[in-house]
């Protein structure tokens, strides 16, 4: 266990008081809660923090926190006693991104189930759902794809004692999922007590960061260049779409920022969302006589101020 | 550690398949009822239904729900304080998804 100094992760020394220890961790634990911050770190932070407060809000682990690290001053090799923390050392949540289960919530199915483990036999009840969260790439929503999860569960052996288990499930995710929903596995969850049913699993959906496409609920949307002349004169372009290349026709005149609507062309479903393709107009650089010539012949060819709505003299 | 492979497994989705009952909420965001109560007199869920036995929540609900539980047992925030964070996140999101959509973030 790597040492940690639980004042100076709550920015405090260690002369601070109850009260000291209580503000300091609201205030920083608004600041770095992975559900408000989006700060990078926000997640280690975060759990750093619930870590060192379990701990200082305590009076006497608080006293037992304070005499471990007098008696390990000076020390090589630091080492807390076995156990000193025990019961608290699992606190805060894991946000890890793609499958992985919630360890606050995998923390209460235990807890759960060492209560139930002590009561009477006969008793039934239905297990307790969890939740993980799986990453998919922007075209498994179009086609629907396949993943496996692999998931640690708390499990009871026939001697009532808790073991982790590992479950691997193949999971169907259908076509027309949208970036944040649920989808929900009947009986995956943990196991009912007695002859009681196994609870739920949870999946949260979310897209991998796509380099070309960016949805929004069902609609999907591209920023789509074009040459001066194409955007005035209108033509026709080859777009890509996670289904693949389809034809689009730019009409004469178009400016930067009009987005194209490719209907029918999002995320299927009924109704399927559309995409948008946002127009940007890409300048060709003046890197060679003939292109200052060009520029130069349309300067003269048009009677064109960009400013005019900035009022005063043009010039 | 023991190994366990099961074959492929069809969900359903939340949002757009299920409407979940006052137990099931609870049971899937692993709230007590009385939390669930809470919220509901605070606007912060919205079932459809006469009496809490008839009563059937969105599968938005569902996210609402676990945010509003994590929020509680992470902040120490009251319900009304849980109903305006959460306002104020979706809020948020939506004004992100705006920039997201343009290119911007």
């Amino acid at each position: 266990m790597a040492f940690k100094d639980y004042y100076e992760v709550l920015g405090l020394t260690s002369g601070a008081s109850q009260d000291d220890i209580k503000h300091a961790y609201r205030k920083l634990a608004r600041k770095y809660h992975p559900d408000v911050s989006t700060a990078s770190d926000a997640e280690a932070r975060f759990k750093e923090l619930g870590e060192a407060y379990a701990v200082l809000k305590d009076p006497e682990k608080r006293a037992a926190y304070d005499d471990m690290v007098a008696r390990g001053k000076g020390g090589q090799g630091f080492q807390p006693p076995p156990g000193w923390d025990a019961g608290f050392e699992f606190s805060g949540r894991d946000f890890e991104a793609g499958a992985g289960m919630d360890q606050g919530d995998l923390l209460d199915a235990l807890f759960r189930q060492q209560a139930r483990a002590g009561q009477k036999a006969g008793r039934r009840a239905q297990g307790q759902d969890h939740h993980a969260r799986v990453m998919i790439d922007l075209a498994d929503a179009y086609r629907g794809a396949q993943r496996s999860i692999s998931l640690r569960m708390p499990v009871l052996d026939p001697k009532g004692r808790v073991t982790m288990q590992e479950h691997t499930l193949d999971v169907s995710i259908p076509k027309g999922i949208r970036a944040g929903q649920h989808l929900r596995l009947a009986g995956q969850g943990g196991p009912g007590l007695g002859d009681g049913p196994a609870g739920d699993l949870y999946l949260e959906v979310n897209f991998n960061t796509d380099p070309l496409f960016r949805a929004d609920g069902r609609d999907v949307y591209l920023d789509l260049p074009l040459s001066p002349w194409e955007a005035a004169l209108g033509a026709s372009v080859t777009v890509p779409t996670p289904e693949g290349p389809v034809q689009l026709t730019i009409p004469p005149n178009s400016v930067a920022g009009r987005q194209l609507r490719l209907k029918g062309r999002g995320i299927p479903g009924s109704p399927p969302g559309n995409l948008y393709a946002i127009l940007k107009i890409a300048l060709p650089p003046a890197d060679s006589e003939a292109a200052r010539e060009a520029y130069r012949v349309m300067a003269k060819g048009f009677d064109f101020d960009p400013r005019t709505h900035l009022g005063g003299d043009p010039s | 550690m023991s190994k366990l492979s099961v074959t492929l497994i069809h969900g359903t989705v939340v949002e757009e398949e299920v409407a979940l009952t006052l137990v099931e909420l609870c049971q899937a965001c692993n709230a007590d009822e009385k939390y669930v109560l809470e919220w509901i007199a605070e606007g912060l869920l919205e079932p459809v239904g006469e009496s809490p036995q008839h009563w059937r929540f969105s599968g938005d609900s569902l996210r609402r729900a676990r945010l509003a539980r994590r929020l509680t047992r992470d902040l120490e925030i009251d319900p009304a304080g849980v109903a305006l964070a959460l306002d104020l996140l979706d809020e948020i999101a939506a004004l992100r998804s705006r920039l997201q959509r343009a290119g911007i973030e």
